[in-house]
């Protein structure tokens, strides 16, 4: 059968295909212990990693934006 | 360039690499999502649950397999070594079902099927390449707003002001057109006078509640295109 790390990293991959990238991240943490010297297998895992904190870190700017019209509005 | 852009910019291009690697690795993923599931089923079989019809339907899925060569060696050992894993369990029962038995023969064809004397050199794929673009540096072009160009937008504002209240008896109704076209034309002009005329409404203790929920729809919409 397939060990513990495989089916993560697996899984990690289908997640990708269906750009559920929060999924992908971890499963791609729990396959890590098996594959952390595999290239390929850290080079997906650190780009996921990287465009989701990117994601968060827009939602969290447009959020900030968002706030500001409801201070020019404040009983708007 | 704002701080927005360049993380939206980079969120595109890691976005469309992974896309990449994914149509990349398409065969592979079909294959892995098959042998994964299979996985599944011998774990649910290990548990003493019937099987039969999952395996059913698993080699109804994949039987093409057979005939295409997509598989490696390590995958065709791994298969084969998992459906070995579910056929131990069907003859633990004791008594054999006749759909359990003709899975158990389904297993046994596709162990002396062609595919288990598949060599590693005939399926393994070429070595492809993924190269991960981005578009030349740009130098960010500063805007800095000035007082000259505060001055042209509130002159340009008069200017739609008087062109948008042709005819019409109300402000309300010029506020009206005014988000219409930031809303649809996605005009930045607009949505500014829009923005001027609540303000000033508000001034006025008009209720702006709704026309401020559609600015705010607008300038939405305006960042998207932007």
């Amino acid at each position: 059968m397939l060990n513990t790390s495989e089916k993560a990293y697996c899984l990690a991959l289908l997640a990708l295909k269906h750009k559920d990238y929060r999924a992908a991240v971890e499963q791609f943490d729990k396959a890590a212990p098996d594959f952390k010297n595999d290239r390929e297998f850290n080079l997906y895992r650190e780009s996921t990693r990287l465009l989701l904190a990117v994601k968060q870190e827009v939602e969290m700017i447009e959020d900030e934006d968002r706030l500001e019209i409801e201070e020019a509005f404040p009983n708007g | 360039m704002s701080q927005v852009q360049v993380l939206k910019s980079l969120e595109g291009v890691l976005e469309s690499f992974l896309e990449k690697v994914v149509i990349l690795k398409e065969e592979r993923l079909s294959v892995l999502e098959g042998i994964n599931r299979l996985d599944d089923i011998a774990r649910t079989s290990e548990e003493g649950f019937d099987v039969t019809d999952k395996v059913g339907d698993w080699f109804a899925e994949h039987n093409q397999w057979i005939n295409e060569q997509v598989l490696r060696q390590g995958d065709v050992d791994r298969i084969n070594g998992i459906l070995g894993e579910i056929k131990n369990q069907i003859n633990k029962t004791p008594e054999v079902s006749p759909a359990a038995r003709k899975i158990s023969s389904e297993i046994n064809r596709w162990s002396d099927s062609d595919l288990t004397k598949t060599t590693p050199e005939k399926t393994e794929p070429s070595k492809q390449k993924i190269v991960l673009k981005r578009r030349p540096e740009e130098s960010p072009t500063l805007t800095e707003p000035t007082l000259l160009d505060f001055s042209r937008v509130l002159m340009n504002c008069d200017i739609m002001l008087k062109r948008l209240s042709d005819k019409k008896l109300h402000i309300l109704s010029v506020l009206d057109e005014a988000l219409n076209k930031a809303n649809l034309q996605k005009d930045k002009q607009a949505l500014i006078l829009s923005a001027f005329i609540i303000y000033y409404l508000k001034q006025n203790a008009y209720k702006v509640e709704p026309y401020v929920k559609r600015l705010k729809e607008a300038e939405r919409l305006f960042k998207e295109v932007k």
